[in-house]
Parts: structure tokens; sequence; C-alpha cells
């Protein structure tokens, strides 16, 4: 590996990291269902093209299996099911939020400056030869933290689980930042954990709809007989 | 450049530039937005020919009106221009770079709004202090975003003289792909579309609409004061076209006084604005104007992305 090849790869890193934070950043910015679902297929494809980065930088081939997956599930199938889910249920618009959102996006920004201190003192203690990659891992952490945060401020059920996907997006992104990535047999498994997840609560949100006449989470503190 | 005759035919020739080409980027935006919704559209030179109506056209002040309204089209004029010989448009560094650096002219943009959100007030129909009443509340998020996302440029080159800017950024191109840059590129945007009143935030063809707020506050206006405050519009538009091109991408600026340097530069710039303005047009044919309470929010966006700009300046370094 040429120094100026490994700069350019560096370089794109960088940019599609930065991208992928502001896809969050949107996410949290905006009310409109298909919007979340869109730009989390974004998210997931820069993601994937991210851990592409790196096998074409450091040459870890066993990280293209991985970017691979992300690709094909996360950024295509399962926003496909999500989007049918979306369509059966008919409801297009998140109205009501805990926090509103430009306060929801000053306290998203806050919780980058948070997540960068954090990561400098991890990065800190590493050894000197890091890889430029490790670099996102103050990214990865704004995303746990953003996807938390979704969760935790609005109340849709579908907004909960592209909440609980951003959040897994920034565990996958800080596994390729610091390690390279998981060994592969740990990836396969949570890709197919989140593929099966992301099913069954997109039943379970068509059964909620269909018993209470409402996604909100709100709703489900009240019991049925 | 330290000859005087040198700094003035320079500075003449920039006020000349900014001054003449500003109706012509109107009116490629007004040409591209009028061929998206399949109309023939006026020319790109009708905002010459308007210009040049309202200046020969007869003014009509209202009685109640005092010296702000009479005097504010002539400052809102002067204070662009002045800002005109600020900016970098053509040549770096700008021959009175040692005037006034980045904040001088944000203070020069806000000095033209004060006095128009006075006209507004000043001539008391209502439409006129709704109108300033709006611009004044919109301003005061646009401000701290349009701050952020001009410092993010300003710490990459250390400096906040825009000419010292513009050099350091075209003396390591690498940089201009750098992810703070692209992020405070996309802040910077976004408050240009709010700051010079284009669609997502108010619609500038309008004079109907209950939603305006630039053309509310100067719904008065009429013969050449309409024009100078339509021309200072227009050139406001350059200015931050300008803004945009040249502090993220200053390909192509003239470095020396050569004939040939300063035909280069002049092709770049043209260029670069004509490309950024038929930008502008594809944004406002492809949005609907937002709701007045929704506008809070595009800034904070805006401000958020110049506020993630300068953190990742500091993640990633430059």
């Amino acid at each position: 590996m040429d120094p100026t090849h490994l700069q350019t790869v560096g370089l794109l890193i960088d940019i599609f990291a930065a991208a992928i934070l502001v896809t969050a950043f949107l996410v949290v910015s905006s009310r409109s269902l298909v919007f979340y679902i869109r730009l989390f297929a974004l998210q997931s494809f820069f993601l994937g093209v991210v851990a592409l980065l790196v096998v074409l930088g450091y040459g870890e081939t066993h990280i293209l299996i991985a970017a691979v997956l992300t690709i094909a599930i996360k950024a295509i199938a399962i926003p496909v099911v999500l989007s049918r889910v979306i369509e059966r249920i008919h409801v297009r618009k998140e109205v009501d939020f805990s926090i509103n959102i430009p306060a929801s996006l000053l306290l998203c920004g806050g919780m980058v400056i948070l997540a960068d201190s954090v990561a400098h003192s991890i990065l800190d203690a590493q050894r000197a030869d890091a890889p430029a990659v490790s670099r996102v891992l103050s990214v990865s952490i704004a995303m746990m933290l953003i996807g938390l945060f979704i969760m935790m401020t609005r109340k849709k059920a579908i907004t909960q689980i592209v909440g609980l996907l951003t959040m897994e997006n920034g565990v996958f992104l800080s596994g390729l930042s610091i390690t390279y990535g998981m060994p592969l047999i740990v990836e396969v498994g949570i890709f197919f954990d989140i593929l099966v997840a992301v099913l069954i609560l997109g039943v379970f949100i068509f059964r909620i709809n269909k018993t209470f006449e409402s996604i909100s989470i709100d709703s489900l503190r009240s019991l049925r007989e | 450049m330290s000859d005087v005759p040198a700094i003035v035919l320079l500075s003449l020739l920039q006020l000349l530039l900014v001054l003449a080409s500003a109706p012509l980027i109107s009116g490629i935006i007004g040409k591209t937005k009028a061929r998206f919704q399949n109309r023939q559209g006026a020319g790109i030179l009708q905002p010459y020919f308007d210009l040049a109506k309202l200046l020969r056209k007869e003014v009509v002040v209202s009685p109640v009106a005092s010296w702000v309204f009479r005097s504010t089209p002539y400052l809102v004029f002067a204070s662009t221009l002045v800002i005109a010989l600020l900016v970098p448009t053509v040549v770096v560094p700008v021959p009175l770079d040692w005037v006034g650096d980045i904040i001088t002219v944000i203070y020069l943009f806000a000095l033209g709004r004060f006095f128009v959100a006075l006209v507004g007030l000043d001539t008391g129909s209502a439409f006129g202090g709704l109108g300033a009443s709006r611009e004044m509340s919109i301003a005061s998020i646009i401000e701290p975003a349009m701050m952020l996302a001009i410092f993010t440029a300003a710490v990459t080159a250390g400096s906040t003289n825009l000419s010292v800017i513009v050099a350091t950024l075209s003396s390591t191109p690498a940089s201009m792909l750098n992810p703070a840059h692209l992020l405070a590129f996309s802040g910077l945007f976004i408050v240009t579309m709010a700051e010079t009143g284009r669609i997502p935030v108010d619609n500038p063809d309008t004079h109907l609409e209950l939603t305006m707020i630039h053309e509310a506050m100067i719904l008065e206006y009429s013969g050449r004061y309409l024009a100078f405050i339509e021309w200072s519009s227009q050139m406001k538009l350059a200015i931050f076209l300008a803004l945009l091109s040249n502090m993220f991408f200053p390909v192509g600026m003239a470095t020396t006084l050569a004939p040939w340097a300063l035909f280069v530069g002049c092709a770049a710039f043209f260029a670069k604005v004509i490309v950024l303005a038929a930008i502008v047009a594809v944004v406002e044919s492809t949005n609907a104007k937002l709701r007045l309470f929704r506008v809070p929010e595009l800034l904070m966006v805006a401000f958020i992305l110049s506020l993630l700009a300068l953190i990742l300046y500091f993640i990633v370094g430059a």
C-alpha cells in the first residue's frame, strides 16, 4: 500500500462517516415515516461503502462479506419490509414529540461533542500505529447515542425500530473503527438477528395497530380486556 | 498591489462586475424556474428591463412616511456595494481586504436588514409590520447558523479575512473535500436560501400571499426606490453565491493582474455562479414553501450542519 492511496481511502472514509452522521441528524429533523426509512437505507448504504473502503485500503478481506451483507440486508431488505408495514397501517407522520425538533437537534449536537470527548479518551490509550478509520469512533458513539435518543423521544413504534437500527449501525461502525470489524460469525449472527427482529417487530406493529388503532406507544399503557 | 491607481481600478472593476451581473443571475434563475414549470418564461435579460423601467417611473410616497422611508433604499444599496468590494469574486486578495473581514460583511447585511424592517413599520401598513416581525425572528436564527458555517472556513484558514481564507484554501486543494468543509457548505447553502428569501423560506415571486416576508416589508415602495431595493436584493444573491463558490471551491481565481489570469478568473466566477444559480432554481422548483412555523426547523438543520462541521473539523482535522 503506498501512502497516497491510503490517504485517499482515509479521506473517503471521513467523507462517508460524515454523511452517515448527517443522515442520523436528518432522521431527527424530519417527521415523515417514509423519509425515516429512506434515510436509514441511505445510512446503511454509506456504512456498507465505509466497510468496502476498509477492505480496499487495509486489505481486510473478511469485512467484504459483512459489507455486502450490510448493503443487502440493511440498505435493501429491512427498508422494503418497513415500507410495506407503513403502507399497510396508513400512518405516515410522526406528530407528537416529547421534545420538539429544534431542541432535539441541539441535544444531538451536544451528544456528538460528548461522543467525541469519550472517543478521545479511548483513542489516546490506543497504540500509535492506529489506522485512519479509528477516527470515526466518535461518529459511531454519536450514532449509538442518537439512536437511543430517537427511541426515547419519538412515540411511533416504527420510529422506535429506526432508532434501534441506527444504534445497531453505530455498533457496527465502532467495531469497524477499532478492530476492523468483529469476527465474521458474530457479524453474520447480528445481521440475521436484526433481520428477524425487524420482521417480527413489523408483524407486531401491525397487530398493535389493529388492536389499538394507533401505533403510538403511549396508548400501550392502557390495558384492554 | 500597493500602488493606489491599481487598487482603485481593480475595486471599480469588482464593483461593476457585481452590479452588472446581479440582475443576470436573477434572470437565469427565473428562466430555469420557468422551464421547470413548462413555460417559455421571460428572457434572462428581463431583470435589466425591469430595473430600467422602475428607474424611470415616478415615486409615490405615503404622507405618513418619515425620512427612514426615503433614505433606506440608498442606505441598503450603499451597504451592499461596500460588501461587493470586500467579497472575493475574481481576484484574490481583494484590493480592499484590509477594510473589513467576514464579520464586517455579516453586519453590513444586518444593517441593511435593520433598515428594511424599520421601513416595514414606518408606513404603518399591516403587511409591513407583519413582514418586519417575521424577517427579524427568522434573522435571529439565520445569523448564528451563518456565523458557524463561516467560522468553520475561518478556523481552517486561521483567519477571518475573506481573502486569506480563499488564498489558504486554493493553496491546499485537497482540503476542499474535507467533510467539515462540505458540511459547512451545505449549512451555508440553506442559509443563503433563507437570507435571500428563496422558496423553502420565502417566495420571491409573490406579492399576494399572506406568507410573504421580504415582499411584505417593501410593499410600499415604487419607482426608483423599488429599483434600488430590488437591485440590492439581486446583488445580495450574487454576493452569497460568490461567497459559497469562492470560500469553499476557489478554483481558477486570478492571483495576479495579468490579463489572461483576470479573464480566466472572470470565466471561472461566472461558471461557478451560474451552476449555483441553477441549483438554487432546482431547489426552488422541487420544494414547496414551508409553513412559517416550520422555518425554524429548517434553519436549525442549517445550524446543526454548521455545528457538525465545526466539531468534525476537530475530530478529523484539516
